[in-house]
């Protein structure tokens, strides 16, 4: 009995400890010497490896400021919880198309004030790129990495239709040709080579409107997305499912690996065109170094010229959320992110172009990506098509991305699916910015107080 | 516990096993792959058509999952991820055996005007979906400035939950009142009672509630994954999320080793208590 | 008088963790997110009152109907299946041979594998053109099994069947009723000479009836709330949102559209259907369900 009499006392010990060193952990560590920026990114692998790269490059150029990086998944949920539970990071990278959001419920600060000191402006960058950090007036996030898309196509699978490889398709209609000819049956009657497919990889389905000039909004206040523009790009995809078969199509999909593995899809010359952005080359060079490929424009309606060299630009941005301890040296790590030192190493390491002007040909000559003049100068195309700057954009690509769906699997056709996306989004939109205008009127004692906290980047 | 089915003969047996591993091979086909896939090249994790055994089996898939990130981060995250689910599941466990047992012993043996409703709402809280209060939750949490630490993870396990509550209620209720009586005319009090007389009686019950919580503890995603925000305080089943790629690029082989080696104690813990575990269960009974 | 009202003192000491739990944990945060549920709330801002247009806008809202209706189908699928497979499964696990606690531990099995490792499995099992399950159709039944991850019909069929794996918990608690099962009862149905099914029938089932009704209670709870396994397998819930589920919904109106108060509505409503289908579960089954004391 008397073992019994001491295990009450010893548990609640052993609790206690366990309780006491629990605390320990989680206490937030006060380092003495340089200020402390928490910075967190989604990257992972050789993209991660990139950005830790520079992040050491600018904590050896000076001894004042010290970037952690802290690798996050889910970041976008991970920052949002973390900016209401008031511990956000310093600097954060998001994804761009996610600015307006963030911004409309105030989770990030605007920087123009640290840009305006910084010598940081619109003059510097690619306008399509400074264009996706832009709204209402502010500057919310600078890029990190530019993305831009080109048609990709296997020259093998050309050469073996009997098509010129050095002559890619320059309008749809030439392409949906080549497409005709590349495309084979197996004996079974499956599909055994694709020419092309709009569902794969399927990263832009929301976008395939914007071949033909359509918009998904207008900037304002109205989605239009059911506008005739829209309902022909849509038409344009589901002409594949008519021609060659929506469940051949999707049966023949099933059957290819995962996207980044040697049974991609384009890397085992499955399919011979794809619409894909700059960072395909790594995949390639990396899984399939073998295949013969070339990267070109994406094609145009032949009765649009002017719609020439259509490219989807994206980017992914560093921001300052809301409630950042320390948001001048947050800056001072993405002023040097931005600058042309910074931000070549970053975009050389990731193999990505860069979203500045001023491009040292250092930078050109020591670039892999044999295409990647091409990807710069689509990015300056007069018809690059950034994802649209509504605070309901996931809401709305979901949404997109659903019609498509209904679209490729011949279940809607393109109007009946592109109504239904417009009879749904309108009304969203509606209310979502009457709520911003409420919210406003809300906040309209606080507003200006908490306007120059969010300028100084003080916690309110 | 005398089975059911004392009476039976060798050709019934041999049946019973025959279905028996029928089924089972259907219900180890999860841990098999797990374990196949740990074991290859990361080429082969993804190849259409699958294989299912490695072309050469790559044993130190285990160590590179096990030091996982540590040269980047100057500490080995997995043995982190190990200690803090740990220290959870100490916590969360201890707490739930204490506040459950007090409470349930009010519920079943004491009497208080109001009782028999405030055990029927308690009930009703069974069916309250998560999703439903995990926002003010997380408002209460963030007021509180707990965002961060381990506190929303383990200290409302300290204040009991409906589902203990039933269970233990059920066992205390078997327990012979004239136990309690007889104590209270030798002048124990109703803390003396409940310490020496019931709890003694009570490991089978209070065990299976504490490993109900140690497993569910050792799984849980969401808790982890909306208050803890510095990696260093990740538990393992967040911590799995660091070998997949947004970008694709995940190195599953890595993934599915640090998966077995998650999934390990949990299932040495099942084997060696699951005899315990059931008749823990049985002798808490479900029926009203 | 003064006796009664210290036994009442002492019993709200020891019931005073789940009074402050309840009232912490449980009472507060419902009243709250009865309160965000009429309001405009995004977490980041102060929550602005609304009225009643969140609960308008999902009436309208044909998401929220498909998701509903998503959810409805696959826990007409799943429930029933999974209910008696579990018992099925209890029943064989009850049976008295040996290595029985390694059976036992194999059938748990799935239940402890992490969701993100079992998605990424199931991605790879029911694969339409390689999947090991149609390989199997094809080459032991000579079917050709369906694209069960890319045809909109056999989407839910699939998680369906997915979800038979992760029985476990109901399995234990349906062994846990059996051990409950009084032995004279099947040595006076032996003595009847009533075969394996006779007993199973009217001794096994009766008495396991009570147990049968929890874990439809709990299977109700959980199947409605179908979540990990679906939001990480098909991202948005493809294809054509065939798995685009309540929960799925609710998270994303939560995390990715920052709308609080519309997913707040959306939980209440989530509640008062499982609250109501228990209701009905229970009073259903009040002709059927045997008490062992009534």
């Amino acid at each position: 009995m008397s073992g019994r009499q001491f295990l009450f006392p010893l548990t609640a010990l052993a609790v206690l400890l366990t309780i006491w060193y629990s605390e320990r952990i989680t206490a937030v560590p006060r380092p003495s010497g340089p200020v402390h920026v928490t910075y967190w990114e989604k990257w992972t692998g050789f993209e991660g490896d990139a950005m830790r790269d520079v992040v050491d490059t600018f904590n050896k150029s000076q001894n004042r400021v010290h970037v952690d990086l802290l690798t996050i998944s889910g970041i976008q949920d991970k920052t949002l919880l973390a900016v209401a539970g008031g511990v956000p990071p310093d600097v954060a990278g998001l994804y761009g198309p996610n600015v307006a959001q963030y911004a409309d419920d105030l989770a990030v600060i605007p920087l123009d004030d640290y840009c305006r000191k910084a010598g940081i402006q619109e003059s510097q960058y690619i306008p399509a790129y400074w264009g996706i950090g832009y709204y209402n007036g502010h500057v919310y996030c600078l890029p990190s990495t530019p993305a831009s898309t080109a048609l990709h196509y296997n020259t093998a699978l050309f050469a073996q239709a009997g098509l010129d490889p050095k002559h890619p398709p320059q309008t749809l209609e030439e392409m949906d040709a080549d497409v005709a000819k590349i495309t084979t049956r197996l004996p079974n009657g499956h599909i055994g080579v694709a020419g092309f497919m709009p569902a794969e990889p399927g990263w832009w389905n929301w976008g395939w409107g914007s071949l033909f000039g359509g918009r998904l909004w207008n900037g304002k206040d109205k989605i239009t997305a059911n506008s005739p523009e829209n309902v022909r790009g849509f038409e344009w995809v589901q002409a594949f499912s008519k021609k060659y078969g929506a469940t051949e199509l999707q049966t023949f999909r099933s059957g290819f690996g995962n996207f980044s593995s040697p049974q991609n899809a384009f890397l085992s010359s499955k399919v011979a065109m794809e619409l894909q952005g700059v960072w395909m080359y790594n995949y390639i060079s990396k899984y399939a170094p073998e295949i013969k490929w070339v990267a070109a424009p994406f094609p145009h309606p032949a009765n649009r010229p002017d719609l020439a060299n259509q490219t989807f630009v994206d980017e992914d941005v560093l921001v300052i959320p809301r409630g950042a301890k320390h948001p001048d040296e947050a800056f001072e790590f993405i002023r040097f992110v931005q600058s042309q030192k910074g931000m070549e190493q970053l975009c050389l390491e990731q193999q990505k172009n860069s979203p500045l002007i001023a491009v040292s040909d250092n930078f050109w000559k020591r670039h892999a990506n044999p295409f990647i003049r091409l990807f710069t100068d689509l990015s300056k195309s007069p018809n690059t098509t950034p994802p649209p700057k509504v605070g309901i954009w996931p809401e709305y690509r979901d949404e997109m991305v659903n019609a498509f769906d209904e679209i490729a699997l011949m279940k809607q056709t393109p109007k009946e699916a592109l109504d239904a996306v417009q009879a749904r989004m309108q009304p969203k939109l509606d209310e979502y910015l009457e709520r911003l205008r409420m919210r406003k009127a809300a906040m309209g004692g606080i507003s200006s107080a908490s306007a120059r906290d969010a300028l100084g980047g003080k916690q309110p | 516990m005398i089975s059911a089915f004392t009476r039976r003969d060798g050709g019934k047996n041999a049946l019973t096993h025959l279905v028996l591993i029928a089924m089972s091979l259907i219900f180890i086909f999860p841990l098999a792959w797990l374990v196949s896939t740990s074991l290859k090249p990361i080429g082969e994790t993804m190849q259409q058509p699958p294989t299912w055994i490695p072309s050469h089996v790559q044993w130190h898939n285990y160590r590179d999952a096990f030091m996982y990130g540590s040269d980047q981060l100057g500490y080995i995250p997995f043995l982190l991820y190990g200690r803090n689910t740990l220290i959870l599941c100490v916590l969360g466990v201890a707490g739930t055996v204490v506040s459950n047992a007090l409470v349930a012993y009010s519920f079943a043996r004491l009497r208080w005007p109001g009782r028999d409703l405030a055990f029927a709402i308690t009930l009703a809280t069974m069916m309250i979906p998560f999703p439903v209060i995990m926002v003010p939750i997380y408002g209460l949490f963030r007021n509180l400035g707990w965002i961060g630490t381990f506190r929303p993870l383990w200290v409302p396990a300290w204040f009991g939950s409906a589902f203990n509550i039933f269970l233990l209620r059920q066992f205390f209720r078997t327990l012979p009142f004239e136990l309690s009586e007889a104590a209270r005319i030798d002048g124990c009090s109703e803390w003396a009672i409940f310490r020496q007389v019931i709890l003694p009686l009570s490991k089978p019950a209070l065990s299976v509630v504490a490993l109900f919580y140690f497993m569910q503890t050792w799984n849980d995603f969401l808790g982890p994954l909306i208050y803890l925000i510095d990696q260093r305080t990740f538990t393992l089943s967040l911590g799995l999320q660091f070998y997949q790629s947004q970008h694709g690029g995940t190195q599953w082989n890595l993934l599915m080793a640090a998966s077995t080696i998650v999934i390990a104690p949990v299932l040495i813990l099942f084997f060696f208590t699951q005899k315990q575990f059931i008749q823990g269960i049985a002798v808490t009974g479900l029926k009203g | 008088m003064k006796a009664r009202q210290r036994e009442t003192l002492t019993a709200l000491l020891f019931a005073s963790p789940w009074l402050i739990g309840f009232s912490v944990f449980l009472l507060y945060p419902l009243m709250a997110s009865i309160y965000y549920s009429f309001c405009d709330y995004s977490v980041l801002r102060p929550a602005v009152w609304v009225g009643a247009d969140n609960y308008r806008g999902l009436w309208n809202d044909t998401v929220f109907w498909r998701a509903l209706t998503n959810t409805a189908s696959y826990a007409l699928m799943a429930l029933p299946l999974g209910l008696i497979l579990a018992l099925s499964l209890a029943l064989l696990l009850n049976a008295k041979v040996r290595g029985m606690s390694w059976y036992r531990t194999i059938f748990f099995i799935p239940s402890l594998v992490p969701a993100a490792s079992l998605a990424v499995l199931w991605l790879w099992v029911f694969n339409g053109e390689h999947g090991v399950l149609n390989e199997i159709l094809r080459s032991k039944f000579h079917v050709n099994g369906p694209d069960w991850l890319g045809n909109p019909q056999w989407t839910k069929p699939a998680l369906a069947l997915m979800a038979v794996w992760g029985s476990g918990n109901a399995v234990v608690i349906y062994l846990a009723g059996l051990q409950d099962v009084p032995v004279p009862l099947y040595e006076a149905a032996d003595l009847d000479g009533a075969g394996w099914w006779a007993r199973t029938r009217h001794v096994t089932l009766p008495m396991l009836s009570p147990v049968i009704l929890f874990n439809l209670i709990m299977g109700i709870i959980g199947t409605l709330q179908v979540f990990t396994v679906p939001y990480i397998m098909f991202p948005g819930g493809t294809p054509a949102r065939s798995t685009y589920f309540y929960t799925s919904y609710l998270f994303d109106n939560a995390f990715l559209y920052h709308k609080m108060g519309y997913a707040c509505a959306m939980g209440w409503i989530m509640f008062l259907i499982i609250l109501t289908l228990t209701m009905v579960s229970i009073k259903i089954s009040n002709r059927h369900v045997y008490y062992g004391g009534s």
